[in-house]
């Protein structure tokens, strides 16, 4: 296994991420936030600090689930139409490497642009005087963590269907998580019992994305951080939900005539 | 000695989706010795990308055995062995072709200082030293096209397999890879490519595979088929008949006749016969074939 075949995906990646400007859209989508923070509180709507977070985590949110799907729902359909995967794969190389590789590039794109958003939000958020608490570190880790687990599920889905089809199913997955989860959960509440192990077989076989945004608990001042074992099980949810996700993508990718 | 390609009873099928299926090569067998310049050539569909696809592991045979150097195709240690140059390819456009070059060169095993150098040094060789750090999207076709040459030689490969090598490149810049390819074969690689420009298969092979709806049709050295080939005519006035040794012969009013021969030792024949007989020799023409002709013919047989 050698780690410089992934680096070298992965730096194409970001390169090309880099020079298209999608990460430039990104910061300036940041100094958007900040003016408009500065702005209001420049108009002295101080004092507004549970507004001022819920618009921060959701802005971080969106963006960089945006930017995730979009940068690896493309990765592989792209690399087929422009014909760049053959002197690729003419390399030495394994198709579960390439993936591997190019599932690290799309992360590390979606963390660069989260921790840039993150960076330019946590300056708008001083403006309202917004103090850092611990649990603000742990929504960046479970943010993070999420964003493994969206990239993995969209790159697996474009090597599946088409690319416009993969990025809204990994859209839906995304961001209508928490109201899948809540359908599931009544409809199990309600199904007879014969039926309810259907139920938790689609919960297990969904992304559960929402696990993984603590945004709730950075929101309101009197919730506290959570405790460890929540993040290591959200560390080897990641792990394990990744893993399986991209097996699935490389038992479809690696056989495929290009 | 290993052959470096060995190819037997290769057959590769498309199968689209409304089950319908599409034979793109049946049957194919065919070795390439270690050093050899072998051109593999047939008309748009005879399933040349097709076979090069399955010698490189891109699409999977449905039948037959396919070998580099001993090792499976489409195994990275076969692929380890060779330079592989597609058809049509793109390099990442936001990418320059140091940059390019750096991350095949890494997928390859190769890394730091030796890396930058060959790098530098491919690219000299290629043409485009001069533009190594601007941008792929901002390059020309037939730079693209050096690109992808310089690509195909990092880590000195031992097989060079390139799809229709010359696409996109300038009578100089055809005449530079001539060269080039020339020289590696010197070195002791090994060339096989396919091709449609049949000038560039005439000046750079040693033998020719021709395939025709993915079945091989012929396999022939170029120096035998040159032989074939070449045509022997000779004009003379007088009253022997060689008709007996000629491919050919036609008798105008004015006496004159043009007689063709498959072989220098029949037209000898021949003149010796008209002297004999008194006549007099106006003309002696040996020509080459063409390689466009016979490639037409045999095409056309086989269908």
């Amino acid at each position: 296994m050698n780690p410089r075949i992934y680096t070298a995906l992965a730096r194409t990646v970001v390169l090309e991420s880099l020079r298209r400007k999608d990460l430039w859209v990104v910061a300036i989508l940041g100094f958007i936030i900040i003016l408009t923070a500065g702005t209001l509180g420049f108009f002295g709507f101080d004092g507004l600090e549970i507004f001022a977070k819920d618009l921060a985590v959701t802005v971080l949110g969106l963006f960089s689930t945006i930017l995730a799907i979009l940068t690896s729902s493309r990765l592989l359909p792209d690399e087929i139409k422009n014909r760049t995967l053959y002197p690729l794969l003419a390399r030495p190389i394994t198709r579960g490497q390439l993936l591997a590789g190019k599932l690290l590039g799309a992360v590390l794109v979606s963390w660069i642009a989260f921790l840039i958003l993150a960076v330019l939000t946590a300056a708008a958020l001083l403006v309202f005087k917004v103090k850092f608490e611990p649990i603000m570190l742990q929504y960046l880790f479970g943010k993070m963590m999420g964003l493994v687990v969206i990239c993995a599920l969209s790159m697996t889905l474009s090597a599946y269907m088409t690319p416009s089809a993969g990025a809204t199913m990994s859209f839906v997955f995304a961001f209508g998580s928490s109201m899948i989860s809540r359908a599931l959960v009544m409809g199990y509440d309600s199904a007879p019992e014969a039926i309810r192990p259907v139920f938790q077989l689609i919960s297990v076989l969904l992304p559960q994305v929402s696990l993984f945004d603590m945004g709730g608990r950075v929101v309101n001042i009197n919730w506290g951080p959570v405790q460890a074992w929540v993040m290591w099980s959200l560390f080897g949810y990641m792990l394990l939900y990744s893993s399986a996700t991209i097996a699935l993508g490389w038992v479809k990718f690696r056989k495929q005539a290009v | 000695m290993q052959p470096a390609i060995s190819v037997n009873n290769l057959g590769v099928t498309y199968r689209a989706k409304k089950g319908e299926s599409l034979n793109a090569v049946r049957g194919l067998s065919f070795s390439v010795a270690p050093g050899e310049i072998v051109g593999f050539l047939g008309p748009n569909g005879a399933g040349k990308s097709s076979t090069l696809k399955a010698l490189m592991g891109f699409v999977e045979p449905d039948a037959g055995e396919l070998q580099i150097f001993g090792d499976q195709a489409g195994t990275p240690e076969s692929r380890m062995q060779i330079g592989y140059l597609p058809e049509v390819a793109m390099y990442y456009p936001f990418l320059t072709p140091v940059e390019t070059l750096t991350m095949y060169g890494e997928l390859q095993g190769l890394f730091g200082k030796t890396l930058r150098k060959e790098i530098d040094d491919l690219l000299d060789l290629v043409g485009i030293g001069h533009a190594k750090n601007k941008l792929n999207r901002s390059m020309s076709k037939g730079m693209l096209q050096r690109v992808g040459i310089a690509q195909s030689l990092l880590g000195n490969p031992r097989l060079l397999i390139l799809d229709e090598v010359t696409s996109g490149l300038d009578p100089v810049g055809r005449k530079e890879l001539r060269t080039l390819l020339k020289a590696k074969r010197d070195e002791g690689a090994t060339l096989f490519f396919s091709s449609h420009e049949l000038a560039e298969v005439d000046m750079l092979c040693d033998r020719l595979i021709l395939i025709h709806k993915g079945q091989l049709i012929e396999e022939r050295t170029m120096s035998t088929l040159k032989d074939e080939l070449r045509e022997y005519r000779l004009t003379y006035r007088g009253s022997a008949n060689v008709s007996d040794i000629a491919r050919d012969m036609n008798t105008g009013a004015d006496g004159i006749t043009i007689a063709s021969f498959a072989n220098a030792e029949s037209m000898l024949g021949a003149t010796e016969r008209i002297r004999t007989k008194g006549g007099t020799i106006l003309d002696i023409v040996s020509q080459e074939g063409s390689l466009e002709e016979y490639f037409v013919h045999t095409i056309q047989e086989a269908a």
